[in-house]
C-alpha cells in the first residue's frame, strides 16, 4: 500500500481480513495464490474447495505481474477512472506517482474544466427528438469523455446513467440533458440524496411514469424498479411493498409546460399525494417518496448491491464476498456516500491485482473515447463516432431498457466485434494527415501498456516494415488488437 | 463432417481464410442435407418475435363480450372494430394482417400462457422464458440448447449463421456454446480493408493471428471469447460474401419501422440460403404503465404490418411453408387498468404461432377475469408446453431433453 492512497479509515488496515482490502501480496504470484485459496477456504466455511481453488487460479493468468510497473499501474488507473490517456496525460500523471495521481483524479472538484467547457459546442436540447439534436447531445458527452480533465466525473456520470436509467425513447432531449447534468453534479454524492433527486427528476418521472402517479391512481413502475434495480435487488421486498411505495411516491408532477416531454421542472402538489397510511417493509405511516428512499438506502442489501456494482464497474466482475462486505461497510459508515466507496476501490490492493488487469471489456463508450483520444477528432468526428456506437450496442441516452446495458462479455459478438474494429479503421483513416509519427513501440506502450503477446508484437513489427510510412493503418492495427478490446 | 469446434481447435479455419470459402460455408443447408439421415428437417426455420416489456394480452386478444373486461378497463377497453375470432374473442383492430392469417388457417393462438409462481420483474421473468426454467438465471437459452443439439447430432450446417438475431446483441434464449450471429446488415458484415495509398490492404490474416495468440496469453474468459468471436465473424462474413443469391423483397415492408427492417433482414438471410435455423427479432416498448392505448395500438399496428410483409415476402419466394413465427413476451399486464390509463405488470397472456406450418385455431383456456390472483390472471397453459410442441412437432427435436421435463404437446402444428 506504500504508494497507493490510504484507505478511508486507518483502523481498517488492522481489522480482520474480510474487513480489509485484499492484500496485493496475497493475490500476486502462484505461490501466493495457494495462500489466498487457503485463506478463502477458511472464510468460506463449508464451501466447495474445488470452486475456491478455481477462483484462486483465476488470479494467475498470462499477465501476471504487469501491474508491478508503475507506468502500467497509472495507465490502468486512467482507463478505469476515466477514458484512458494521451501520451502527454499519461506522462503528467505518471510524474505524480500512483498515489498522487489517484488523489488528483478522485479529488477532481478542485480542478477547473474551463478549457473543456470553452471547447464544447453549444447544445440546444429544447424541442423534439430530432436526429440533429440527439446527435449533438451524444457528441457533446463523448467530447467531454475524451477531453475532460476530471475524468472520474464523466465516468461516474456514465455509471449513474447505466444504473438509474432513463432514455430518449420516452423522455425528451432537454430532460435527458438535465438528468445528465444532475448525474455529473451529484456524481460522488450520498446515494439517498441522489435517489431523492432522481425521484423528482423529469426524465425519470417520464421514463418510469411517476408523473402520472396520483392519489387513488397509483402507478407501480418507479416503485418496483427503485427496489429491483436501484437499491436492494430482487428478493428483498414483496409485491405489497411495491403497491404501497407506489402510493408514497404520489404527488410529484411536472410543471412549466403542457407538453410533458418539454417540462424540465417538477413540483409537489399536495392534493395529488396519497396521505393515507401505508405499510412499507413493516413500517406504517403517511409515508412519502423520500421516506421510502430513507428506508431503502440504509438496508444492507442496498449497500452490498451498490458496492458490488461499483466494484464490478471499476475493478473486476463478481467481487469476492469479503470485498463486497468491506465496501458495504464503507458505504454505511460514510453516510451512504457513493464517492467514499469509489475512493476506497481505488485504494484497494485488489484494484491493482492481476485479477483486475484487463478484467473488463471496454464498453463502446470507453472504446470510442479511447480511440478518439488516440486519433483526435473534430466536431463532425465526434458526431460520427457517437452515432456509430449504436451497432456496438451502446447509444448514449438510449439504454436498452430500465436495467441499463448488461455489459461484460455481452459487448462482444461477431457483429459488434467487426463494428469495433471497423470504427477504429474509419477513425484512423480520417485523421491520417495530422498523425504524429510515433514509433510503433510508443504506440504499443501508450495504447496497450507495451504488453501484447509476442505473436502480436512480431506481427505489428512485420506490418510496420511492410507498410512503411502508413502511420494511420499502423495505429489502426494497434487499436484492432485483442488487447485493446479489454480495459 | 467437421464440427465447428474442429475448425477452431484444429486450426483448419485459417486455411480457408480469404476469398476461397469452402462449400460447407457457402451452401450450409445443401451440404448438411446431403449427409446421413436427419431427425430435423434442415430447411425449417423458427423465427421468434419478442414483444419486450410485457405485452398487454387482454388488449391483443380481446374478451370483448366479457363484462369484467369492460369494467376493468374503463379507458383502455377496445369496444370498436374488434376483429372477431368467435363469439367471445377478437383481435385488436390493428391486427388486420393476423386476422387474414387466422382466416386462412395459418394463425394459432395459445391462450393464458404463463408459468407457476409468476415473477413480476421484467428481467427475472424474461430469464424464465429465455432459459425455459422457472428458476431463470444465466444458463443456456432454450434455443441455444437446440443449436447445441444440432451440433451434437452432426446436423449443424457448420457455420455461424444457423442462429441469427437482428440487432447488436445476441439474445439470451439463443445463448449456448454454439455461435449465434447478431446481424445488422448482410452487406456490411465484414472486416473493412485498410486503405493505403489508394490500395486496399486485407487485414484479416494478421488480426486472426493476433486474436489466436491472445487466446492462450490473454485473461481467462476474454481471450477465448475474442478469438472465437473473430473466427465466427469471419466465417459468417465469408459465407455472406460467397453467396451468389440475390434478394429482392416480395413483401411491402413499412419504412421507418425497426421491426420491419429486422424481419426483412431475416427474410433476406433465409432467402439467400445461408442455413438459418433459428432467428430472433425484438419489438420493444410494451411496458405501458401510462397512456397505454395509443402506444399499444401503434405497436400492434407496427407488428402486424411487419409480420404481414414478412409472410408475404416468404410466400413470394416459395418459402412460406418453411417458416414458423412465434411471438412471446415476459408477461401480460394487470387486468384492471391503473390510474395513469396504463397497466402494471401482470402474468398470463396469449402467444401467436404464425405461418403455413401451423394448424390455425385457439388452444388452451382463456383465463377467467373473475378468478384472479392479486389482480392478475391465472395461467392455463405452461409456456414450456408451447416450446415442447414447437421443438417436437416442428423442429423434430427431443423436447423433453432440451426442456428438462415432459410438457404437454399441443397439436399446434401440421405433421
Amino acid at each position: 500500500m506504500d504508494d497507493a492512497v490510504a484507505p478511508a479509515s486507518a483502523a481498517l488496515t488492522t481489522g480482520p481480513i474480510w474487513k480489509r482490502p485484499v492484500s496485493r501480496r496475497a493475490v500476486l504470484g502462484t505461490a501466493a495464490a495457494g495462500a489466498t485459496a487457503a485463506a478463502l477456504a477458511v472464510l468460506w466455511k463449508g464451501g466447495e474447495l474445488s470452486a475456491i481453488l478455481d477462483r484462486a487460479r483465476d488470479l494467475t493468468h498470462g499477465y501476471q505481474g504487469a501491474l508491478n510497473s508503475e507506468r502500467v499501474r497509472v495507465a490502468h488507473l486512467l482507463r478505469r477512472v476515466g477514458f484512458s490517456a494521451t501520451p502527454g496525460e499519461l506522462d503528467r500523471y505518471l510524474a505524480m506517482g500512483t498515489a498522487g495521481a489517484t488523489k488528483t483524479l478522485v479529488d477532481y472538484q478542485q480542478i477547473s474544466n474551463a478549457a473543456l467547457e470553452a471547447a464544447l459546442p453549444a447544445v440546444d436540447p429544447s424541442g423534439g427528438r430530432g436526429v440533429a439534436t440527439v446527435g449533438a447531445m451524444q457528441a457533446w458527452w463523448l467530447q467531454r469523455m475524451v477531453q475532460t480533465v476530471r475524468p472520474l466525473e464523466e465516468k461516474m456520470t456514465l455509471f449513474w446513467h447505466g444504473l438509474l436509467t432513463s432514455g430518449l425513447d420516452k423522455a425528451g432531449p432537454a430532460q435527458m440533458f438535465a438528468q445528465n447534468q444532475l448525474f455529473r453534479k451529484m456524481a460522488m454524492s450520498n446515494f439517498d440524496d441522489l435517489l431523492k433527486a432522481v425521484s423528482k427528476d423529469p426524465a425519470m418521472m417520464i421514463y418510469l411514469d411517476t408523473e402520472t402517479n396520483r392519489k387513488g391512481k397509483p402507478n407501480e413502475n418507479y416503485a418496483r424498479e427503485l427496489m429491483e434495480l436501484f437499491t436492494t435487488g430482487i428478493g428483498h421486498y414483496s409485491e405489497d411493498d411495491v403497491r404501497e411505495s407506489a402510493r408514497a411516491f404520489t404527488g410529484w408532477t411536472l410543471q412549466g409546460t403542457a407538453q410533458r416531454r418539454l417540462a424540465t421542472d417538477s413540483v409537489f402538489v399536495r392534493r395529488l399525494h396519497d396521505d393515507g397510511l401505508k405499510t412499507f417493509m413493516g413500517r406504517t405511516g403517511n409515508l412519502t417518496g423520500d421516506d421510502i428512499v430513507d428506508i431503502l438506502v440504509p438496508l444492507r442489501a442496498t449497500a452490498e448491491r451498490l458496492s458490488a456494482r461499483l466494484f464490478s464497474f471499476f475493478a473486476y466482475p463478481n467481487p469476492e464476498p469479503e470485498i463486497v462486505h468491506h465496501l458495504a461497510d464503507t458505504f454505511q459508515r460514510n453516510r451512504y456516500n457513493a464517492g467514499a466507496v469509489v475512493r476506497e476501490i481505488f485504494a484497494m490492493d485488489a484494484f491493482y491485482s492481476d485479477k483486475a488487469y484487463r478484467a473488463l471489456v471496454k464498453s463502446p463508450a470507453e472504446l470510442v473515447a479511447q480511440i478518439l483520444k488516440a486519433t483526435g477528432a473534430d466536431a463532425k468526428g465526434y458526431i460520427a463516432a457517437a452515432t456509430a456506437m449504436a451497432p456496438m450496442g451502446q447509444l448514449l441516452f438510449y439504454p436498452p431498457n430500465v436495467a441499463g446495458w448488461p455489459g461484460g462479455s455481452s459487448w462482444i459478438n461477431s457483429s459488434t466485434l467487426l463494428t469495433r474494429i471497423n470504427l477504429a479503421n474509419g477513425a484512423t483513416q480520417r485523421v491520417r494527415a495530422s498523425l504524429p509519427a510515433d514509433s510503433l513501440d510508443k504506440l504499443i506502450s501508450t495504447l496497450v501498456d507495451g504488453n501484447v503477446s509476442p505473436t502480436t508484437k512480431d506481427g505489428l513489427h512485420a506490418y510496420a516494415a511492410a507498410h512503411a510510412g502508413e502511420q494511420a493503418s499502423l495505429l489502426f492495427m494497434v487499436l484492432a488488437t485483442p488487447e485493446f478490446q479489454l480495459n | 463432417m467437421f464440427s465447428r469446434r474442429d475448425f477452431i481447435t484444429q486450426g483448419l479455419l485459417p486455411v480457408f481464410a480469404g476469398s476461397a470459402v469452402p462449400a460447407v460455408f457457402a451452401n450450409g443447408v445443401a451440404a448438411a442435407a446431403a449427409d446421413s439421415p436427419k431427425a430435423t428437417p434442415s430447411d425449417r426455420v423458427l423465427v421468434l418475435v419478442q414483444l419486450a416489456g410485457g405485452n398487454d394480452g387482454l388488449n391483443t386478444v380481446i374478451p370483448f363480450q366479457d363484462g369484467a373486461y369492460h369494467d376493468a378497463r374503463p379507458t383502455l377497453r377496445q369496444d370498436q372494430g374488434v376483429l372477431t375470432l368467435n363469439g367471445e374473442l377478437g383481435l385488436n383492430p390493428n391486427l388486420k394482417g393476423l386476422k387474414a392469417s387466422w382466416d386462412a388457417g395459418q394463425l394459432a393462438i395459445v391462450q393464458g400462457v404463463g408459468y407457476p409462481n409468476p415473477n413480476l420483474s421484467h428481467f427475472a421473468s424474461m430469464s424464465v422464458w429465455e432459459t425455459a426454467s422457472v428458476k431463470g438465471g444465466i444458463g443456456d437459452g432454450w434455443l441455444g440448447r437446440y443449436l447445441n443439439y444440432l451440433d451434437q447430432v452432426g446436423e449443424s450446417p457448420n457455420h455461424a449463421l444457423e442462429g441469427v438475431s437482428a440487432g447488436s446483441l445476441v439474445p439470451p434464449e439463443l445463448r449456448s456454446k454454439t455461435p449465434v450471429t447478431a446481424l445488422q446488415s448482410l452487406r456490411t458484415f465484414r472486416l473493412q480493408p485498410v486503405n493505403e495509398h489508394g490500395t486496399q490492404v486485407d487485414v484479416e490474416n494478421p488480426l486472426m493471428k493476433f486474436y489466436s495468440a491472445f487466446k492462450s496469453a490473454g485473461p481467462a474468459p476474454f481471450g477465448a471469447l475474442l478469438d472465437t468471436t473473430l473466427q465466427e465473424a469471419l466465417q459468417a462474413s465469408h459465407a455472406l460474401q460467397a453467396t451468389d443469391a440475390t434478394y429482392e423483397a416480395k413483401g411491402s415492408y413499412p419504412s421507418n419501422s425497426p421491426i420491419a427492417s429486422s424481419l426483412k433482414l431475416v427474410a433476406e438471410a433465409i432467402v439467400c440460403g445461408l442455413g438459418v435455423r433459428v432467428a430472433h427479432v425484438t419489438l420493444g416498448g410494451f411496458d405501458n404503465h401510462a397512456r397505454e392505448k395509443p402506444v399499444h395500438d401503434r405497436l400492434l399496428l407496427d407488428l402486424d404490418q411487419a409480420l404481414s410483409a414478412f409472410m408475404q415476402d416468404l410466400q413470394g419466394h416459395g418459402l412460406g411453408d418453411k417458416v414458423l413465427v412465434m411471438t412471446w413476451s415476459e408477461f401480460g399486464r394487470r387486468v384492471k387498468e391503473n390510474g395513469s390509463a396504463g397497466t402494471d405488470h401482470g402474468t398470463a397472456a396469449p402467444m401467436f404461432l404464425l405461418g403455413a406450418p401451423v394448424k390455425g385455431g385457439l388452444y388452451g383456456q382463456q383465463p377467467s377475469l373473475n378468478d384472479l390472483d392479486n389482480g392478475n390472471l391465472k395461467f392455463s397453459t405452461d409456456f414450456r408446453s408451447v416450446y415442447a410442441s414447437v421443438l417436437q412437432g416442428y423442429l423434430k427435436a427431443p423436447a423433453s431433453d432440451l426442456l428438462g421435463g415432459n410438457f404437454e404437446i399441443l397439436p399446434l402444428l401440421k405433421a
